[in-house]
């Protein structure tokens, strides 16, 4: 199909400045066109809701990380089971295999390809690939059907970009953050628990603040995140530096959060899953620190965000941050698995389960909700569940049903564990609903801008023509779970409801030019602590 | 191409994947493989291979017929087996499985049959590990638990550990302790630092009384030799700062297959008191990679059933057992015929037909129906294979054979195949 005309849809494309305006959007080439002729193929889209394909800015679905969760995970998988699409056969001859595959929290590759279709999406990008490991998560996006996909490559603990810090050379790891990008085929800066991962291999767990020193008194949390967001900003990179704090997870963290947002003051920087990050008080005696997040967001337009949402039933953890993991597993018991990645940054996996009879789980819950409804600014904290950490992607329309629906939200409310949630801002009541705009802007517009994809996430003339369409449903969940239509690249990969088209996806990546000297400095350091060869290594 | 050299090729002789290798080709035969070690001098040889098309009495046949004749074997058969051999890509595995879920076959791989135990157990239990470059450049304990890397991964000590200079190891071998454990005859490195010995009998138990030493639950006053032996032990695991314990993740006869969980529990118990990995050493030619690949596509990673038309997990029944009782009625081994466990050759008569895609497969030792012989990966295909420690790996051919089929695009074709004759039994409704 080269050419479709959607004809009287409401459409959302809130970068537009387009909120539910009936219309017409033309499609020629995978692209979206300004006119067609009048004998255009037409898709009827009268009643139907028109928004950009959803771009998730955080989950993990194509890593060596997420392989060891899928692994760690066969009773997870025998519960379900997953045929394969029937697909329509296409006129462009290539022979498409439809795969059948494994679901649960951590389903295998074909399938989350599938099941992001299925909902609407249209690009995903992992959160955390070891630079070692790289070559390994774009064969896995390359099993990854229909989505875009792109890496994020974990530096926070690298310790050639540490040396370079200790020695004062914070323009050089700029060089080498460029280098790394580019060979690992990567998209964006990912940094999870500055200097703590490299303090987990020395077994010390938690950090104690933004200058505790990792080895040399030089490297220090607040050193990474300001050579890192620089490097970010002088190299020109689409997605500013993306950062999973210190010490997810512990009750208390948010203050370390806050400041690492204040060390960053004045630069761009996104702070990943910040419901995990944005917890008051102390052990027992956990409290919401949403607020704290929200406030500062809203008086730092140069800061953004994602949620990282809890939500309650079966999740697994899966983080580079080793520390964390370990945490979790000696305080609930569940099985575990880390590994120490070489030189450059770490891996665990614990599965879990949050409980809406659990206090903590229960807090957690709010205190993403609070994120959303607490937010100044929907372009910069936007949707995730940093799945499949704190819910699977399957349940954002769930998610969405919360932000819309407020009777449904207090109903829910009012059946989980009260006990860490007196005085927090949703128990005293939250009216906000989310609109249909609001919701396009934290799935699709929002992340496209923060990403720095700018034919992605809008509808405008010359934008890839990414597009899902569904039919209006007073229960949101149903809505956002079984879209009518969604095209991608201008294929009409769900049809009626059901997945008919299964094209490869693109992916996404930076090259971003760097000084060659940095490649003796590179192969010095590989030549005496990389187990692999510099030739070999990368994607 | 006659003479010429590749560097950093990657050898796949064991799972250490060393890839560090100079490949010297003279008039197309691999002369020298440098720095490769004995078993990997072996691997490489010359690097002539057969590249044969054969079907049933009929010597050297077009690659189309013998796809056709493979094609409807498998598409007939009742219950049809894709078993994942050694030296292949994960490029092919990838491709292997697409067949196997194409037939709703029965698939699983090498792994099963040899380090499935130890997987299983890792399942069960979760696995603190780490990658081998971790070990050489922060492990100041290394002990090697009833295995000398010498015999069967050769480069392991010079490459990873205990020998090299690492990252926070600057004297290299002097800056790390070195613990061997003797298991009845199977011995540890000779240069060991410590040595304690233990029976085959008692090496289950000797690590739940290590394990209870170290988190202190220790059998109190108990002074049998045992008891003494492993609280020694704990101590001595306990005093270095990353510890990695080494064990063969391949089978080793003789071993209580309670080996792997206990093992796991003592290196868990270990982090706390102080930072622990396990490294367990795994065979080559991508063993490991299949593991992986398999487990990305399907959520397993080895014995799985795709009779009714998604994956289920069926460790416990793998193929072996499945051409044991005669339920396998056609095969399709996709590697190198002689890397099959004895239990998945010896059985492999009781199937009706049998198809052969890999290396020297014409020279299977077995009967074939079809055998199409293809390049070993990492000689002369390229692609990517896994390090024992999942690192993945770019392959470097240093010979291209024109007459030799490459694998993946071989079952990428007879995956088409299976396909669209799919599609012309069962019509699509509009
Ligand atoms: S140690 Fe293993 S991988 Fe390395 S050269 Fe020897 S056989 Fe090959
Ligand atoms: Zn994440």
């Amino acid at each position: 199909m080269t050419r479709l005309r959607i004809t009287g849809g409401m459409v959302h494309d809130p970068a537009n400045g387009i909120d539910g305006t009936v219309g017409d959007i033309c499609i020629e080439n995978g692209r979206i066109v300004a006119t067609l002729p009048p004998d255009a193929p037409r898709l009827d889209a009268r009643g139907l809701v028109v928004m950009p394909g959803g771009i998730d800015i955080h989950a993990h679905v194509a890593s060596s990380s997420i392989n060891q969760a899928r692994r760690l995970l066969p009773e997870d998988h025998a519960g379900a089971p997953i045929a394969a699409p029937v697909l329509a056969h296409d006129d462009n001859g290539e022979v498409l295999i439809p795969r059948s595959g494994s679901g649960g929290v951590v389903p295998s590759t074909f399938t989350t390809g599938y099941r992001y279709a299925g909902l609407g999406y249209t690009t995903v990008f992992d959160a955390a690939v070891a630079p070692v490991s790289a070559r390994e998560a774009h064969a896995q996006f390359d099993d990854t059907p229909i989505v875009d996909g792109g890496c994020y490559i974990l530096m926070g603990n690298d310790a050639l970009l540490h040396r370079q810090i200790a020695a004062g050379e914070r323009e050089r790891a700029r060089e080498y953050v460029a280098w790394l990008l580019g060979v690992t085929r990567g998209y964006a800066i990912k940094v999870v628990n500055p200097g703590g991962i490299e303090l987990w291999k020395r077994n010390v767990r938690a950090v104690g603040s933004l200058d505790d020193p990792v080895g040399d008194p030089r490297v220090t949390p607040r050193a990474i995140v300001e050579t890192l967001a620089d490097a970010a900003t002088a190299l020109g990179l689409p997605h500013p530096v993306h950062i999973h704090c210190n010490n997810l997870g512990l009750p208390g963290n948010v203050a370390l959060t806050l400041d690492t947002m204040r060390a960053l003051e004045g630069r761009r920087a996104h702070f990943t899953h910040l419901q995990f990050h944005a917890y008051g008080g102390a052990a027992g005696k956990w409290s919401s620190g949403a607020r704290q997040i929200t406030d500062y967001l809203a008086t730092h337009p140069e800061a953004s965000g994602d949620v990282g949402q809890v939500l309650f039933g079966n999740a697994c953890t899966v983080t580079a941050d080793g520390a964390v993991e370990y945490l979790l597993h000696a305080s609930s018991g569940r099985k575990w698995v880390n590994v120490d990645v070489e030189v450059e940054t770490g891996c665990g996996v614990v599965p879990y389960t949050y409980r809406d009879r659990a206090a903590v789980s229960a807090l957690q819950w709010a205190i993403g909700l609070e994120l959303f409804l607490l937010s100044p600014d929907p372009w910069r904290l936007v949707l995730s569940t940093d799945h499949p950490n704190g819910a699977s992607f399957l349940s954002y329309p769930q998610l969405i049903r919360l932000l819309m629906d407020r009777s449904y939200r207090d109903a829910q409310l009012a059946t989980v564990n009260q006990k860490l949630l007196a005085g927090s801002a949703l128990a005293d009541g939250i009216a906000r609903e989310y609109s249909l705009n609001e919701i396009a802007i934290v799935t699709r517009a929002g992340p496209a801008r923060l990403l720095g994809l700018t034919t992605k996430g809008h509808l405008g003339v010359g934008a890839d023509a990414d597009i899902t369409l569904y039919a209006p449903d007073a229960d949101r969940a149903r809505m956002f779970e079984t879209p009518r239509h969604v095209i991608k690249g201008g294929t009409l990969v769900v049809e009626e409801g059901q997945l008919r088209r299964a094209p490869a996806g693109a992916r996404h990546h930076v090259r971003p030019t760097y000084d060659r000297a940095i490649e003796r400095t590179v192969r010095e350091f590989a030549d005496r602590y990389f187990s692999v060869s510099l030739e070999n290594y990368g994607a | 191409m006659t003479d010429h050299v590749v560097e950093h090729a990657t050898c796949l002789g064991c799972g250490c994947a060393c890839d560090d290798i100079t490949v010297v080709v003279r008039e197309d035969r691999i002369v020298e493989p440098e720095r490769a070690c004995s078993l990997g001098r072996l691997w490489f040889g010359t690097g002539a291979v057969p590249a044969r098309v054969r079907t049933e009495g009929a010597r050297d046949v077009p690659l189309a017929s013998a796809l056709d004749a493979a094609a409807t074997l498998l598409r007939d058969a009742a219950r049809p087996l894709v078993y994942l051999s050694a030296d292949i890509s994960c490029e092919a595995q990838r491709t292997a499985i697409a067949v196997a879920d194409v037939l709703g076959a029965m698939l699983d791989s090498v792994t099963s049959g040899t380090a499935g135990t130890g997987v299983l157990a890792a399942q069960r239990r979760g696995r603190a590990s780490a990658t081998l470059g971790e070990v050489r450049n922060r492990a100041d304990g290394v002990v090697f638990w009833g295995v000398d890397p010498a015999i069967r991964y050769p480069r392991f000590a010079s490459r990873y550990a205990p020998d090299p200079v690492g990252l926070y190891i600057p004297a290299g071998r002097r800056g790390r302790v070195v613990m061997a454990i003797d298991v009845g005859t199977d011995r540890a490195p000779a240069d060991a630092d410590h040595r304690v010995a233990f029976t085959t009998d008692e090496e289950v138990t000797a690590i739940e009384l290590t394990r209870a030493a170290v988190i202190g639950r220790g059998a109190g006053g108990g002074s049998d030799s045992l008891a003494e032996r492993t609280r020694a032990l704990a101590d001595g695991l306990r005093g270095v700062r990353y510890l990695a314990i080494v064990v063969d993740g391949e089978p080793v006869a003789g071993r209580d297959p309670r080996r792997a969980e206990a093992m796991l529990r003592l290196v868990e118990a270990l982090n706390g008191p102080t930072r622990c990995v396990l490294v367990t050493l795994r065979a080559g030619g991508n063993r490991s990679g299949a593991d992986a690949v398999m487990t990305w596509q399907t959520g397993y990673p080895m014995a799985v059933d795709f009779l009714r038309g998604a994956p289920r997990y069926r460790p416990e029944d793998g193929a072996a057992a499945q051409l044991a009782r005669g339920e396998i009625d056609t095969v399709l081994v996709v590697g190198s015929p002689l890397a099959l466990p004895d239990e998945v050759r010896a059985r492999l008569g009781a199937a009706g037909h049998r198809i052969a895609i890999g290396p020297r497969a014409s020279e299977s030792p077995y009967e074939t129906d079809v055998a199409i012989d293809t390049g070993i990966a990492g000689i002369h295909e390229a692609g990517t294979a896994t390090r024992m420690d999942d690192i993945p790996l770019p392959l470097r051919p240093a010979l291209r054979v024109p007459s030799l089929c490459d694998t993946a695009a071989t079952l990428r074709t007879l995956a088409a195949r299976l396909v669209a004759g799919r599609a012309a039994r069962r019509p699509e409704v509009a």
